[in-house]
């Protein structure tokens, strides 16, 4: 399998070790990652609140590179997901992509419409397949509890995101399973993060990280999976500010999504970029019977 | 031919501030037709099992917009709720009060919280003195002005959306879903003569904490899709009055930011949005940060084709094609 790879921003700043993993599980299960230097940033549903039809133009160039190259694109950020595909359904209006022609034409691109936008969480389960996955397993997460973090924009709208129940989504959990993780159902895990008024009202912010992380510890969780790097930003990162919030400690290890299955398929912590976290992973690791890097 | 039934089992929440300590879940188990909404089925539990049981519900349509509650977790109207796929997906039907405003019992909220948002936003147009209706003469629209705000119309105020935001949940000030949903009605109508005002008024009123996270959009059962209407305030508003507030200034930023390089310079936009007093007060977390992530501070590679970025920017982001 051969797909243009996309791993906006952070992966490629602050949040490498997501960067790191993803390619580790991509050639361990024979996803070939094909990389363009000329993609640009999706927009982050910022740039969408102060110009709707510049954030669809900039995506429609980045849509259009793929399919240039006959390629799908492969997102690992459910903000990215959320963006792309929002164009690509935007670009149906004629209005809009009246504009974005006028906009893209004289600079020599054409977008006809065709790129499919799937995130890793998809690929891993609808095209790999969970059997494979399964077979692949050299460390079974046994004993684990993990609970799943969806991050909002690979849901919703359900009706324009057009894969999973937005309500109640099992493809993470059934993953985390195929995995030999036991996975944790609560109500947080389709919540929002607060990272986009992370600097915006920080206060308010941590309440809802601390919120779903202390969700996720009531029913049991030992760590939360993500498969979103800004929801990592806020449930890591800024973990300690969350903590703050709810006015207790809340020492939760959060894994991207390609750490947990890297984990499984028998990559080291050190290849997954485990040290890069701000709350230690420890814990969660000596449940699978490895240690943490230094 | 008598219709099939199934097993029902209800846990409902039950409380009574004035005599109860704390919250309890009650179960009852009835046969009921799978197509059955679960109003009916609480209606049955109060006539023929529990005549305490307090719920507050009207037209049993979807017209009123009474009967919003938590069925499985999720906001939306009991009347059009069916209990055969509650069943499917949860094996049981747990009812609760909407989240987000006080029980007063049972499953009735107290609604103030949600109507003292919308108050707030003067729901009703606002006409300029000056200039009266003229006499015995309607004032018409085109089918393109009242296309823009055709949604809106459609909101029942049943309060689905203001129990699932998230945001509400965390910050009592911020005005919700509703409210602003409504407040964009009465932006674009072309009768209204306070726009400038009410998009004045709304930044610092909270319009910038609501996350986009959909969950409104989700909930509501009418399809008014209040995030994206929000969105659509959010872009006015800057229209209107440039970035005034950390929000606008967040959004204008970011924007603006990755015209630069193509990629997010991380650390440049905090200073962005919160100017040098904002990056004073985050130093302390940016060094947690910076050990453990370097990067934090270093700019990104320009990416191959930025000429290219900066031509749709040119041609796209100028004043008058914000419109």
């Amino acid at each position: 399998m051969k797909l243009a790879y996309y791993p906006g921003c952070v992966a490629q700043e602050s949040g490498k070790e997501l960067d790191m993993a993803t390619r580790w599980v991509c050639r361990a299960l024979g996803i070939e990652l094909v990389e363009f230097p000329n993609f640009s940033c999706c927009g982050s549903g910022f740039v969408d609140e102060a110009n709707e039809v510049l954030n669809v133009a900039l995506n429609a160039r980045n849509l259009a590179i793929a399919e240039r190259a006959g390629l799908d694109l492969l997102t690992i950020c459910s903000t990215c997901q959320g963006m792309l595909s929002l164009a690509n359904l935007r670009l149906t209006d004629p209005k809009v992509k009246a504009r974005v022609d006028g906009a893209l034409k004289p600079i020599g691109i054409e977008y006809r419409g065709t790129t499919k936008v799937k995130h890793l969480l998809r690929v891993l389960v609808e095209d790999v397949g969970l059997p494979a996955i399964r077979a692949k397993v050299r460390r079974p997460l046994s004993g684990l509890k993990v609970g799943a973090f969806y991050g909002c924009h690979l849901l919703r709208p359900g009706d324009e995101m057009n894969w999973e129940s937005p309500e109640e989504p099992r493809s993470f959990e059934e993953l985390l399973d195929a995995l030999g993780a036991t996975p944790v159902y609560y109500r947080g895990r389709v919540m929002c993060c607060g990272f986009p008024i992370q600097f915006v009202k920080p206060e308010v912010a941590s309440r809802i990280a601390g919120r779903q992380i202390d969700d996720a510890k009531t029913h049991g969780a030992d760590a939360m999976a993500t498969p979103c790097p800004l929801c990592h930003i806020s449930l890591d990162a800024y973990q300690n500010q969350a903590a703050k919030a709810v006015g207790h400690s809340l020492d939760m290890p959060v894994f991207h999504l390609p750490q947990v299955v890297g984990l499984a398929l028998g990559a080291s912590p050190e290849e997954l970029g485990l040290a890069r976290h701000l709350v230690p992973t420890e814990s969660a690791l000596g449940k699978i019977g490895t240690k943490a890097p230094a | 031919m008598a219709e099939e039934t199934v097993s029902a089992k209800f846990e409902v929440y039950r409380y009574d501030p004035a005599t109860d300590a704390a919250p309890r879940y009650q179960e009852y188990t009835l046969d009921l037709a799978p197509h059955t909404p679960v109003l009916t089925a609480l209606l049955r539990i109060r006539a023929e099992v529990d005549p305490t049981l307090t719920l507050r519900y009207s037209c049993r349509s979807a017209i009123c917009g009474s009967c919003a509650m938590r069925v499985n977790s999720k906001s939306r109207l009991a009347c059009e709720t069916q209990v055969g796929p509650e069943l499917a997906r949860n094996g049981r039907i747990v009812v609760e009060p909407m989240r987000n405003q006080p029980v007063l019992r049972d499953l009735v909220v107290d609604q103030e919280p949600f109507w003292r948002q919308y108050d707030a936003i003067d729901p009703h147009l606002i006409l300029d003195p000056r200039h009266p209706m003229p006499e015995g003469k309607e004032t018409a629209m085109t089918p393109a002005q009242v296309e823009r705000f055709h949604e809106t119309p459609r909101c029942i105020a049943c309060a689905a959306c203001f129990s699932a935001c998230p945001a509400v949940e965390a910050d009592v000030g911020f005005p919700g879903p509703m409210a602003l949903a409504k407040l964009y009605r009465f932006v674009v109508d072309p009768r209204d003569t306070a726009t400038q005002d009410r998009l004045l008024r709304i930044q610092p009123a909270g319009l910038w904490t609501c996350l986009r996270c959909h969950l409104c959009t989700e909930a509501c059962p009418k399809d008014v899709r209040p995030s994206e209407r929000i969105r659509d305030l959010k872009e006015m508003a800057i229209r209107a009055q440039g970035a005034t507030e950390n929000g606008s200034r967040h959004a204008v930023g970011f924007k603006e930011n990755i015209r630069e390089r193509g990629l997010l310079q991380e650390s440049k936009l905090v200073r962005q949005t919160s100017g040098v007093a904002g990056l004073v007060s985050q130093l302390g977390q940016g060094v947690r940060i910076y050990r453990k992530k370097p990067e934090v501070l270093k700019s990104p590679h320009r990416i191959e084709g930025l000429d290219e970025v900066e031509k749709i920017y040119a041609a796209l982001d100028r004043e008058e094609d914000t419109s």
